[in-house]
Order: structure tokens, then C-alpha cells, then sequence
């Protein structure tokens, strides 16, 4: 059995040891240990604070007095301006540096930026034509396409393809008249000639079949269409990256 | 209390120099009982107030709004206790250890034993006492006064005194062996 330091009785008697259970265990157990933490309790407990003399209540006015007179005054701190001349003048400056960067900017972008942003409505509705035509482009094309695929087919073309004929044809309708106002008679001509064949596919009485979808190409030059939209969809893809670009240039 | 005090203090600090006057009437009395306690002689207490609120006036520019002005002003009280301590200790001539040995100690105390007068065993325990706490160093005489009579943590004489906590725990060590060394042979005999 390890027997108990004098530093952990000590520290035990001062209730600071850490293990204060397994140290009142041991001091149960250990007749040495016991005596000798018995002992050095005797001994602490023999010493006793010294009994402070009474101060009087005019004792804390008597301390004062004896050291008031050795006792600067505290300075009240100044209040914090809240402006100083040289801040102002240091602030202002930096403001008006901050104003001339600023306006050059301004004027730097002005002059070095094409005036071809769209600055009136008309221009920005063209802008939204174009990209939208796009879209109905491009919806075209794969429309073509399959119906071109479908021809060459010899059974019964089972496919979507008037439902999507139909949709496609109310917003040709749309962009047809639009493209009409502005003054593009390729595009123009493309999209009428679109639209006959999209009101041929969408409103076949009996259904598609390889033969139906066969004369329509035949009757409609749907090759030649689907030629023709491809041109103009490269072209309208260009327009419409143009104008982003130039969009972007307005906006830096 | 708290709060008062700091108040106190913004005036003083505010320029309002007899606001100052209210927190010495306050914390005098205690300032004075732990200093006494420490030093074990009114004069040298009496001092050591004076002193603590001089040092407490010059450091209020510094004195930290979330702690509690009590504790502070101990802690310089203390630090003032202990530089009294010192002081006392350089200028001392005579050699206090040789007063009382084992030995001597055990022959002085032959007739006590004798004896069932308890009181004069209590003054003799005492005067042994004053004598044991003489020979501790100021350091060891600061930070067993502060866990034995005023009942402070480790941490909190450590933190009173500007050293480790291990070194605070070490000075109370010592001391209790010195007051031990001096004591034990009193109640050998008694």
C-alpha cells in the first residue's frame, strides 16, 4: 500500500487534492496515514487567524484624509471632436479623388464603347425576336428532321410529331408577322414557307403515315426547308450573340 | 456594490476626486483586517492600507469595468503586504531561526507538559506561531495567510501574488512544514 505524501495530506486538508474520495478511502484504511493526517489537522486547526484590532466607523474617513491631499485630480478626457481640420481636409480630398476616378471612368466608357447598344424599345424588342426566333429555329429544324427520317421509313410512322406541328405553327404565325415588320425578306419567306408545311403536317385528316409524310416532302421541298432553316438559324445565332456581347460591353 | 463602485470609479476618473473618498470608506475596514492578517502588526496594516489605496488611485485608469473592485484592491493590498514583508525581511539583523530549535524547544517545554493550564499552552502555541511565520519568506508567509486564514483558491493566491499556481501551491507547502518543524514538538508534549 503507498502511504500518502505530506503535500497530499496537506492538499487534502485544503480540500484541493484532486482524488479527495480515494484519499479519504486510503486514510480509512491506513492506520499510519490516518494518524499522520489526525496529527496535521490537530496542528492547521491550531492556527488560528490573528485577531485584526477593531477600526472604528471613522476609520475609511480617516485613511482618506491622510492620503487626499497626495492625490492628483483625474483630467477629465476631452470630449472627441468629431471634425478636426486636418481630418476634414484629408477626408474631403479623398472624397474628391474618389469623385474625379469615378467620372473619368465614366467618360473613358462613353468614349470607347460602340454606340450599337440598343438605346430605344424597338431595338430591344428585335433583340428578344432574334432570340427567341432562335428557339423556334431550332424546335424546327429537329422537326424536319424527323419528318425527313420518317419518309424514308416504309411501315406506319407512329410519331409526336403533329402535336409538336401544332405548336410550332401558332408561334410561327407570331414570328412571321414580326419578322415581316422588320425589313428581312429571306427570313420572311423562310418562315411562310414554314408555316404551310407545319399546317400541312399539323392538319393531315388521316393521320401520318410514311406515304402522307412522303408527298408532304415531295409537294413541300421539305429538304430544301430544312436546308434553308439551318442557314438561317446560323445566322440568327450569330445576330443574337452579337447582341449579348454588345449588352455586356453597355453594362461594364 | 458592484456596480457603485464602478460608478465611483467613472467619477473619480471623470474628474471628481472625493468620489474616491466614498470607495476608501468602503473597503478600508477589510483592506485593513486581510492586511493585518498578513503582516500580524498594526502598523505595518495601517501602512499597507495607505499605501493599497494610493497604488488602487494611480492604476484606475486601468482598472477593467467587468472585474469586481473588492478583488482588485485585495490584490494590490496583498502585493502591498508582501513588499512591507520584504522590506522587513532585508532590514532584519538578527538571525530569527536560531530562536527555536527541536531540541531547545523540547527542553522549554519539559514543565508544560506538567501542566493542565491550557491558556498557557494556547499562548505558547501562539507566540510559536508569530515566531514560525517570522522565519517563512515573505512569498510563503503571503500565500499561506491567503489559504489558511482567508480561505483563497491556489489559483487566486497565484493570481494575487504574479506567480504560477504551482509555485503558489509550493510556497503553502513549505509553510506548513516550517509551522509543522515549529509546532509538533508542543503537542508531543501537551
Amino acid at each position: 500500500m503507498k502511504h500518502l505524501t505530506e503535500e497530499e495530506m496537506i492538499e487534502h486538508y485544503y480540500s484541493e487534492d484532486f482524488y479527495k474520495a480515494e484519499t479519504e478511502i486510503h486514510l480509512q484504511a491506513c492506520k499510519p496515514c490516518s494518524q499522520a493526517y489526525a496529527e496535521l489537522g490537530k496542528l492547521l486547526g491550531s492556527v488560528r487567524a490573528p485577531e485584526a484590532p477593531v477600526r472604528g466607523p471613522e476609520y475609511g474617513e480617516q485613511v482618506w484624509q491622510s492620503i487626499r491631499g497626495s492625490l492628483p485630480r483625474y483630467q477629465p478626457k476631452p470630449k472627441a471632436r468629431l471634425f478636426h481640420w486636418p481630418q476634414l481636409v484629408y477626408t474631403a480630398a479623398c472624397l474628391l479623388l474618389l469623385a474625379g476616378a469615378f467620372l473619368a471612368g465614366r467618360i473613358w466608357e462613353h468614349t470607347h464603347t460602340r454606340p450599337t447598344v440598343a438605346s430605344n424599345p424597338q431595338q430591344a424588342k428585335e433583340r428578344v425576336v432574334l432570340f427567341v426566333l432562335d428557339n423556334h429555329l431550332d424546335r424546327s429544324e429537329r422537326l424536319l428532321v424527323q419528318l425527313n427520317h420518317a419518309a424514308d421509313d416504309k411501315g406506319n410512322v407512329d410519331l409526336p410529331l403533329q402535336a409538336e406541328a401544332k405548336q410550332l405553327l401558332t408561334d410561327n404565325r407570331l414570328y412571321r408577322q414580326s419578322i415581316t415588320q422588320t425589313n428581312d425578306p429571306v427570313l420572311a419567306a423562310a418562315l411562310d414557307h414554314l408555316e404551310r408545311v407545319l399546317l400541312e403536317v399539323a392538319n393531315s385528316p388521316d393521320g401520318l403515315d410514311s406515304a402522307e409524310i412522303a408527298r408532304i416532302e415531295k409537294e413541300m421541298n421539305t429538304q430544301g426547308l430544312l436546308f434553308q432553316i439551318r442557314v438561317l438559324r446560323t445566322r440568327v445565332s450569330e445576330q443574337t450573340a452579337n447582341a449579348q456581347a454588345l449588352r455586356k460591353g453597355a453594362t461594364l | 456594490m458592484g456596480n457603485d463602485d464602478y460608478e465611483l470609479i467613472r467619477a473619480v476618473l471623470a474628474g471628481d476626486k472625493d468620489a474616491y473618498g466614498q470607495l476608501v470608506i468602503r473597503h478600508s475596514q477589510s483592506v485593513f483586517r486581510v492586511a493585518f492578517r498578513i503582516t500580524e502588526n498594526e502598523a505595518d496594516a495601517e501602512e499597507v492600507v495607505q499605501e493599497t489605496f494610493l497604488r488602487c488611485y494611480s492604476k484606475l485608469k486601468d482598472f477593467d469595468a467587468r472585474a469586481n473592485f473588492r478583488t482588485w484592491i485585495y490584490r494590490i493590498a496583498m502585493n502591498c503586504a508582501l513588499d512591507i514583508l520584504k522590506k522587513h525581511k532585508s532590514q532584519a539583523a538578527m538571525p530569527i531561526a536560531e530562536e527555536y530549535d527541536s531540541e531547545q524547544s523540547t527542553v522549554q517545554l519539559a514543565d508544560r507538559s506538567a501542566g493542565p493550564d491550557r491558556l498557557l499552552l494556547s499562548q505558547e502555541i501562539e507566540a510559536r506561531r508569530k515566531a514560525a511565520m517570522e522565519k517563512l519568506t515573505p512569498t510563503e508567509r503571503v500565500a499561506f495567510a491567503l489559504r489558511h486564514m482567508e480561505d483563497r483558491s491556489t489559483e487566486e493566491i497565484a493570481t494575487a501574488l504574479g506567480i504560477a499556481p504551482n509555485s503558489a501551491k509550493q510556497a503553502v507547502f513549505r509553510a506548513v512544514q516550517k509551522l509543522r518543524a515549529s509546532l509538533a514538538p508542543l503537542w508531543v508534549k501537551s
